[in-house]
């Protein structure tokens, strides 16, 4: 699914990842775990071509991502690759003008070009699978962190990715949101959903199949549960 | 204390300046006051020559007789009495008509030159060949150009205001301009001087006079109550030019010489000023009706929806275009950027007053020299038209600036989110970013829109008659002129007002809308 080649990306003169190669396969739950600073945030922006590298390569589903420099990638095809890979991020970023359920349809609307009402149509039971369904037509700052995450991550299932990145979605939020959050994640672990997950939570690297650990910019450790 | 004078210290050669120069004794320069951007024959600068013009002659002869060296003294030809009144100039010399009305505040010279109102159109023109064709009724009315202040302004409005449309206009020179180009004026009255020097002298060889010269006046220099000795002298100097037929060879010189001014000496020694019942024959008139505000409410009140209608064309026009110079600024290749920042910084850093004029006058006879009359059709819009272009290009850039700080202000993680969706970055702007933006700007948006509101005025100077140009048309009469100014500011005032009102509100809310 995913396949990351020697990996190197440099932020002026730091490096922050120092040749990095890893495999997701379809239907695995992979945690990222270390330090902080040790380059995981920016290894899961590099996936979805947030951040441009300068060495190696990256393998999504059939697209490929170069180092920065070399082969320019179509426009439609990034485009697709992001689609194919959905993002949650630890602020959540939901957006402050649209209402809980235009948040989730965004991307059906604006990304794939569907019409409102079919756009509703796939929003609304997302909503109701996190929970939310009675919070459609809020706002996101008359719902809690919890909530705001909770449809954030309805918002990234609405266009259907191959496979969500997760930037510590919890860690911007008290035990108990992070612990409704969590919920929803194992959820969609259990359905067989591909999911890249930043994280410092213990029970759920717990839960992960493959624990990737990062230090300085390097993989220390890949550990299978 | 020290620190904070010593850059008065600094200033002290300077101080000399504010020392009136009437206290320096004899020898006190003759302050005339008068418009080079009424041009010539007037007076005018000849490379080489320096100030040239029968006025300017006219001065340097009258310092002689005076023994005061002549000193010209720019002013605004329509304020050229406010400046004397203010004691910026002794005398006001510059085409200004004898005006019973205008005698208590400013006591007038015997006359020193007989002009008339000539009827000017383009040379091609065949419709109108006197000035009864003026009356003739048509489909749209004509549209005659006249000084703004002057006379012949209000001459035209008394008799000819129900048949055609008078626009009144800054300069002779583009007035010209315009009837020669003929898409936004069809004809123009001029005093006999600018008529005989430049259409019938040959100069603007796509104009022409046509009927017989109306309304016989008379150009006088004024003065201030108090001078009555420099009145005198001056009365002396003029009646010696006259009889020493120095008059008659200065105008000679400018073609200006003619059976009009042969009666000169003629009407200098009849008493002086004359009363209105005493005026000769060629100047009786029907009494004219005084001019009040409720009068003028008509004018007043059209005005003031004109200012509306300019303001509300302009401002969204300027929204439009600043929000796509500031999203091209923001995410455009290099090259864009280059391009509209090179935009926003000519806009902002020129008066918007010269890029009116541009608009208005420049581009049109720049496109004619390009392409002819054909081209240069496309680019004379009606002033209406003008006046909004040119509002909303220069508010373009102050919005552009606006929605760049905007767009900045906005999180950088909403248009990761966006990009993370799988939106194109266009996309992404439109409907995540502007939108975010749009409510961020309103404070400062609504803030430029009072401005704009107020900078409508710059559109009295490209004949659109909003409520300063009403200003600008009425202020000639003396009674009028304080309450004139006291309703327009009024008016600017009750508008403006409110929304500056509105727009802290509206700063007061968003800001706490940020803070929840």
């Amino acid at each position: 699914m995913i396949t990351v080649t020697e990996l190197r990306k440099k932020r002026g003169a730091n490096t922050v990842i120092d040749g990095i190669s890893l495999t997701i396969r379809k239907g695995e739950v992979a945690a990222i775990v270390g330090p902080s600073g040790g380059g995981k945030s920016t290894l899961i922006r590099c996936l979805n071509a947030l951040e441009p590298f300068q060495g190696g390569r990256i393998d999504v589903d059939g697209v490929s991502l170069q180092a920065e420099g070399t082969a320019k990638i179509p426009k439609a095809t990034l485009l697709a690759l992001r689609r194919k890979v959905g993002m949650v991020f630890q602020q959540f970023n939901l957006f402050p003008h649209m209402t809980a359920l235009e948040n989730v349809m965004s991307g059906p609307r604006f990304s794939i070009g569907v019409s409102r009402a079919e756009a509703e149509k796939i929003a609304r039971p997302l909503l109701e699978r996190v929970g939310l369904a009675q919070k459609a037509d809020s706002k996101p700052d008359q719902l809690s962190g919890g909530q705001q995450q909770r449809v954030a991550i309805a918002r990234a299932l609405a266009v259907s990715p191959s496979v969500i990145l997760f930037d510590e979605p919890t860690s911007a939020l008290d035990p108990q949101m992070a612990a409704e959050v969590m919920a929803v994640i194992l959820d969609l672990a259990k359905e067989g959903q591909t999911m890249v997950v930043v994280t410092h939570s213990t029970e759920f690297t717990k839960r992960a199949h493959v624990v990737h650990t990062l230090e300085r910019g390097r993989l220390v450790s890949s550990v299978s549960n | 204390m020290n620190a904070a004078f010593r850059w008065l210290h600094q200033l002290t050669p300077f101080l000399f300046l504010l020392v009136p120069n009437a206290a320096l004794g004899q020898d006190a320069p003759l302050r005339w006051g008068g418009d080079k951007a009424g041009g010539a024959p007037f007076i005018y600068e000849e490379p080489g020559k320096g100030d040239v013009g029968f006025e300017a002659e006219l001065a340097a002869f009258l310092g002689k007789k005076l023994n005061r060296p002549p000193k010209f003294v720019q002013c605004d030809w329509d304020a050229i009495p406010d400046t004397l009144q203010r004691g910026n100039i002794d005398i006001a010399l510059n085409g200004l008509e004898f005006l019973a009305e205008r005698e208590a505040e400013f006591p007038s010279t015997i006359p020193y030159f007989v002009y008339t109102l000539r009827l000017i159109v383009n040379a091609n023109d065949e419709a109108i060949r006197t000035w009864e064709d003026l009356k003739k009724p048509r489909e749209k009315k004509l549209r005659v150009g006249v000084l703004r202040g002057s006379f012949a302004q209000r001459y035209m409005e008394d008799n000819f205001g129900k048949d055609i449309m008078v626009i009144p206009t800054k300069e002779v020179d583009e007035t010209f301009q315009l009837v020669e180009e003929r898409e936004r004026m069809d004809a123009t009255v001029q005093d006999s001087p600018a008529a005989s020097y430049y259409v019938q002298g040959g100069l603007r060889p796509k104009l022409k006079v046509v009927g017989p010269p109306a309304h016989t006046g008379f150009y006088v220099i004024l003065t201030n109550p108090k001078d009555v000795e420099l009145r005198k002298q001056l009365n002396e100097a003029l009646s010696q030019a006259t009889a020493s037929g120095e008059l008659e060879k200065i105008y000679k010189k400018y073609g200006l010489w003619d059976t009009d001014q042969e009666r000169l000496a003629y009407h200098q020694i009849r008493p002086w000023p004359k009363t209105a019942e005493e005026k000769p024959d060629e100047t009786k008139e029907a009494p004219k009706e005084h001019l009040t505000i409720a009068g003028l409410a008509d004018k007043i009140a059209l005005a003031a929806w004109m200012t509306v209608k300019l303001a509300c064309c302009a401002m969204p026009l300027a929204i439009l275009l600043g929000m796509l110079v500031a999203v091209g600024r923001m995410y455009g290749p290099w090259p864009l950027k280059v391009v509209l920042t090179a935009y926003v910084e000519v806009l902002r850093g020129t008066p918007i007053l010269l890029q009116m004029y541009v608009w208005f006058f420049l581009i049109p006879s720049l496109m004619r020299i390009i392409g002819g009359d054909e081209l240069a059709s496309w680019f004379t819009a009606a002033p209406f038209y003008v006046g909004i272009f040119g509002l909303a290009i220069n508010y373009s850039a102050a919005e552009a600036e606006n929605y760049r700080a905007g767009l900045q202000a906005i999180p950088k993680g909403q248009m990761e989110a966006a990009l993370a969706l799988g939106m194109s970055p266009m996309t992404a702007v439109r409907r995540i970013m502007l939108p975010q933006a749009f409510r961020i700007v309103i404070p400062p948006v609504t803030n430029d829109f009072i401005a704009l509101f107020k900078d409508t005025s710059i559109c009295s100077m490209i004949l659109i008659t909003e409520l300063t140009g009403l200003y600008y048309q009425y202020k000639y009469d003396r009674e009028l002129v304080l309450q004139l100014a006291l309703t327009i500011g009024l008016i600017y005032l009750f508008i403006s007002y409110p929304l500056s009102v509105l727009a802290s509100r509206l700063e007061k809310r968003l800001s706490r809308g940020a803070h929840a």
